[in-house]
Parts: C-alpha cells; structure tokens; sequence
C-alpha cells in the first residue's frame, strides 16, 4: 500500500453498522459466514497470497475499530492479516483485540475457503463481492486460466469511493420516518448448548426443483421458506400450547432485503433491510395455506418503497438526531446497548437470510463446487438460517444455539415428503 | 454417503447418527470423505495459577492489617496509607504496565498519574513539605513526554495513535505552570522547565507532522 493512502484511510461507520460493535459479545457476536467449496484442495500459502492481495484493492476491509470523541470509526490497520485454518466455532466471536484487530477472518480447510466477517463492516451482498474477488484471485493464483468476464472485480481496478459510500443516508428522507412500535417476538425454547458452541445443520436440494416448488404456490421462493419456517415453529413449539402465556407473543421472521436489488447503489457496506412476517399463533387449527397466503401479503406490504425508505429513515433518523450525535460516544454507548438489549433483539424469533444465488464467471465454474452461509445464534434469536445458491445447489443452513433439532427436522422433512432429495450436513456439536 | 430411513435424508459422515432425529443411519461413508467440519478442541480457558492465588491473598491480608493497626494505635497521621498505596501501584504496575494489551503510551500515561497520585499521597501523608508537586511532578511528566516521544521516533510504530496522547501529556505538563499561578506550587524553576519542555515537543509535532494532527482530530471528533 502506497504512502498516501496510509494516511488516509479511515472510513466513517455506516449507520446500520454503527450499532454492532455496543451490543455484540461473546454471545452475541453479530458475526456471519460465507463458505465456498472448491474442487481442489486448498492451499493455505497461497491463499493467504491472494488475501493479502486482495486487501489492497479493498481498503474498506483493511481496518481496525477505533474510537472517536462522537462515533467510533474504522481506521487503517497497518498489521499484517493472517488466514487460519477452520476452528469447531461457527460464527464465533470476533475481537478487535485480536485478529490484529481485523474485523473479519479468512479459513480455510479441505477444499473449503471460508470468510467470517462482522456485520459492522458489510452486510451479505457485500461479502459476496469479496469472495467472489478471493476466489477469482486465487484460482489465478493457483494457475487456472480463468477470465472475470465482468463478475468479478479484480485486483488491477482501482477501487471506487462508491463501494464506501453509506447508502442508508443517502435515500434518507426527512418525511417518511415514523416509529412504528412493535412487540417484543416469541423466543424459541431449548436448552442452550455450553457457552460458546454453535450447532450448524444444512440441506442441499436442487435449486431448479425449489424454484418450481415455489412457482407451483405463486411465491418466491424466500416466500416460500418464511411461510414453511413458521409453520415449523408452529407445529414444533406453539400448536395446542396456545394458553401458556410465552407462547402468545407473536412468531416474527426477519428477513433481510437487499437494498441494492431496489436503490441504484454500488456499496459493499451495509445496505440492508427487513420485511418481517409476525402473527400471534395461538389458535390450534393454522395450517400451512393460510400462512403462505398471509406471508406473500406481508411481504407485499412490507416490500414497498415507501415502506422500505421508511425503515431506513427510522435508523438514521437517530444517527442524525442532534442531541445524539454530539453526545460523546462513551455516552452514546450506553444508549445504544440499553435501547437495542431492550428492542432491538427481542423483537425478532429468527432471521431468515437468503443471499440469493451466486453466479461465476463460465471459466470458473469447473472449479467451484458449492457455497454455504451461516448467520450467527444467539441467546434470544436461538435458531436461525440462511440460504445460499449456487447452480443447482440451494443451501440452507440453520446455526443454533440450542440442542434440539426438531425445527431442522420438521423442516427438512416436509421437503422429503414431497420427494425432493436433501442432502445434509451437520457439525455434530451435540457430540461435544 | 450415509441414509436416514426414518428422515429420508442423504448425508455424509462419519458419525453414526443422524442429526435431525438421532436415529441410526444406514449405509457407509465415501471413502475419501473428510469430515466437512472439524472436531472441537476445548479452547485455553482462563486458569488462575495457585501462586497468583497465594499473593492475591497475602496481599489483600496484609493490606487488612496494615490498616487495623494504623487505626488501632491511631494518632492522628495515616502511616498505613502509604505501605497500601505502594501495594496497589505495585499491582497496577504489573497488570497495566506488562500484562495490559492497551497500547503503550496510553500506559505510560496512566501509570505516570498514578504515580504521581502515590507520591502526593505519601508526601502529605508523611512531612507535607510539598517535594511531590514540587519537583517529582514536573519530572515525571517530562519524562513521561520524553519516553513517548522516543518510542514513536525510535520504533517507528503508526504515530497517528499516539498523537493524541503526546498532545494529551503536553498540554497537562501545564498543570504545573498553573499551579504555579495558584500559588500551590512553591519552588518554580522545575515547573518552568517541564513547561518549556512540553512547548517544545508541542513545536516538534506541529512543525514535523501537522497533516496528520488534523487528519487525527477531524477522525476522532466527526459527529
């Protein structure tokens, strides 16, 4: 890295990622995976090669958290960055007393490279683009005579002010900020695993296949996955249990929307936000036509432009809150943690990512084999999951932070009963 | 590759069970299977070693009755204040000053107030003839100047972090300059000199580095 940018580099936060680093703990951890597995065996010198790399073409994650007077920031970090090998933790906490201080971490194991990162530095469409750049990067590395054709950004671009700008501020609109206030979600029971274990199980299925599945319903196929996901919830943890008095607090699904996908907008920071599907399931005669009628009119709703601008202006609302802002940040600190510990995570019973499908360039395609994600599980939100495509490889991986797997279960084998293959994968923390 | 009847799924492993159901699966693994992730390995838990255990607790004791017998046989000077106070530096000297992975000027400038703390304490606790703010407290905080200054030139480290607390230190090597003017202060010449000398590194930076001074505090202080 050249002098002049050792300077000046330091990036603001940006507004949705200013929250994280008050309320994230060991437990807690606000970290999430992507994984991609290749067909050959990886390499870890080179890998670390291509990393080093790559960090010099995206500063953005070449960085360090640090505090100011008002916010904190993200400034250089002139230490070296190591990858290491895959550890049992999945989505473990990330320090920024450790890892040099890094905010993200690069393993490796097998055929798999696998980037965990800090959901203050980028949200999923934006660590995409960075796998993306790894992969190609170290496929070049290894010697295949692979091409970007436009999906891949190298290393030889200059990187773009775009790619850091905070786009939440950007579409931010004075007028349409009202505060709607909300109930706090139901929490799904278990008995939570030691301390700082976390349960993964995926199921691939074929793409193709759950792309007609949802058509068949009319739905998307993120639809889809909301309806049956509370169904699940339904069947397992609250049918025929209406009357006891946790269990009448509404089921929410959070699922992230990609603004990019509806803002003209180039960032890799975050640039997320929700549609949530919530209804209070106490009755004991809920079948699973009526939610997905329910979810696609939810989503309808929730997907407006208005209603998503909505969402966005109520988060910076608060970054450009006068008051607020000149409160010093060890100040601010405290109200951010109180505020979110008390809404902010109680208000969703899980999260349901779907990043979407991953496309390679032609060239690249022999070469990859599949992907994974995976969010972290915390105390409140003990079950989540997320879904990742890649050819006709749809992943869908629960993390948990609980024993029982009844929800995967249910899930999984309403799919086998309709004949579709599932392919799982399990880290077998239960073993532990 | 590995079945489970009862969940009609495929999976590859080694284990025996399947992890939705915990039923047995049937079948046997590919034979080039590595398992996709890897087994847990307890990490490093904290451990307090017996021998910090012994002088955490000699410590604590001694210091209960230091104080009992300070009071005990009290005559209105506070003696035990001092042997305590020495303790306590003694463990923050250790915990800030090696064990602390806080970065070192920020230590520097802790533990330099601290001492000074000790020293007033121990000064009015013992004479009172002012020798703590007179001279000790000048000294200190220029060789605190001194010793910052020197570890940024000399190792080189990212100096942008350290700015701030050198700029920090000048401006408190002040404080004797204004107890001077209060009067508190009796004897001058130390208190001038860590003055001027604090003037001087303040110089220094604003000549040698005033880009980053402005960078650093447009980062620190933007709102």
């Amino acid at each position: 890295m050249n002098k002049q940018s050792r300077h000046e580099t330091w990036f603001r936060m940006d507004n949705s990622g200013k929250i994280f680093p008050e309320v994230s703990s060991h437990r807690e951890t606000n970290v999430f995976r992507v994984a991609i597995s290749l067909t050959e065996k990886i390499d870890n010198v080179l890998l670390q090669q291509t990393v080093d790399t790559i960090l010099a073409r995206y500063p953005m994650f070449k960085v360090k958290l640090k505090k100011g007077l008002f916010w904190s920031y993200f400034d250089y970090n002139s230490k070296p960055f190591h990858v290491e090998e895959l550890k049992h933790y999945v989505c473990g906490e990330i320090s920024p007393k450790k890892n040099n201080g890094y905010l993200f971490r690069v393993m490796y194991r097998n055929t798999d490279i696998i980037i965990e990162m800090f959901h203050s530095l980028a949200d999923g469409a934006g660590v995409i683009k960075f796998l993306k750049a790894l992969t190609y990067e170290y496929l070049v590395l290894v010697g295949k005579d692979i091409k970007p054709d436009n999906l891949v950004p190298t290393k030889n671009q200059r990187p773009s002010m775009e790619e850091y700008e905070d786009a939440n501020t950007k579409f931010y609109d004075k007028k349409n900020k009202k505060h709607v206030p909300e109930k706090r979600a139901y929490r799904i029971k278990g008995s939570p695993l030691s301390e700082d274990l976390t349960g993964i199980i995926s199921g691939t299925m074929s793409t193709s296949r759950m792309i007609r599945l949802a058509r068949e319903n009319k739905m998307t196929i993120t639809e889809y996955f909301a309806a049956l996901m509370m169904y699940t919830i339904y069947i397992t943890q609250i049918q025929y249990r209406g009357q006891i008095k946790s269990n009448q607090a509404p089921v929410k699904i959070f699922v992230p929307v990609n603004l990019r996908k509806h803002f003209p907008s180039n960032t890799l920071r975050n640039f997320s936000n929700f549609v949530k599907v919530g209804m209070v399931m106490t009755e004991d005669d809920i079948s699973f036509e009526d939610l997905k009628i329910f979810v696609k009119e939810q989503f309808e709703k929730g997907m407006t432009k208005s209603e998503l601008i909505r969402k966005m202006s109520e988060n910076v609302k608060f970054e450009k809150n006068i008051f607020l802002r000149f409160t010093p940040y060890f100040l601010k600190k405290y109200a951010l943690k109180i505020g979110y510990n008390m809404l902010g995570m109680k208000l969703n019973t899980m999260s349901l990512t779907n990043i979407g499908k991953v496309d390679f360039p032609e060239s690249m395609q022999p070469f990859v084999f599949d992907v994974t994600a995976a969010v972290y599980a915390g105390k409140f939100n003990t079950v989540n999951c997320s879904i990742m495509s890649y050819q006709d490889r749809l992943k869908i991986s629960f993390t948990r932070s609980i024993v029982e797997t009844t929800i995967e279960r249910e899930f999984f084998r309403h799919f086998t009963d309709l004949g579709i293959d599932v392919e799982i994968e399990s880290n077998y923390v239960e073993e532990y | 590759m590995k079945y489970c009847d009862k969940c009609k799924i495929t999976i590859d492993t080694f284990n025996s069970y399947c992890p939705l159901c915990q039923q047995v699966l049937e079948g046997e693994p590919s034979p080039d299977l590595i398992e996709k992730y890897p087994e847990y390995v307890s990490a490093n838990r904290k451990i307090y070693p017996i021998t910090k255990k012994i002088i955490m607790f000699v410590t604590i004791v001694s210091m209960i009755i230091l104080l009992i017998i300070n009071l005990a046989s009290y005559n209105g000077n506070l003696w035990s204040l001092i042997p305590i106070g020495s303790i306590f530096f003694f463990w923050i000297l250790i915990s800030v000053g090696i064990f602390s992975r806080q970065n070192i000027a920020f230590r520097f400038v802790f533990l330099t107030f601290l001492l000074i703390g000790l020293l007033i304490l121990i000064d009015e606790a013992s004479l009172q003839i002012g020798w703590s703010y007179n001279y000790l407290m000048p000294i200190l905080l220029s060789v605190c100047n001194l010793a910052i200054s020197g570890i940024i030139l000399i190792k080189r480290i990212d100096y942008r972090d350290y700015i701030l607390y050198l700029l920090t230190i000048a401006i408190l090597s002040l404080v004797p300059i204004i107890l001077v003017f209060t009067g508190i202060i009796t004897i001058v010449w130390p208190a001038i000199t860590a003055f001027a000398l604090a003037i001087f590194i303040l110089l220094f930076i604003i000549f040698f580095f005033p880009k980053s001074i402005k960078d650093e505090i447009k980062k620190r202080f933007h709102a």
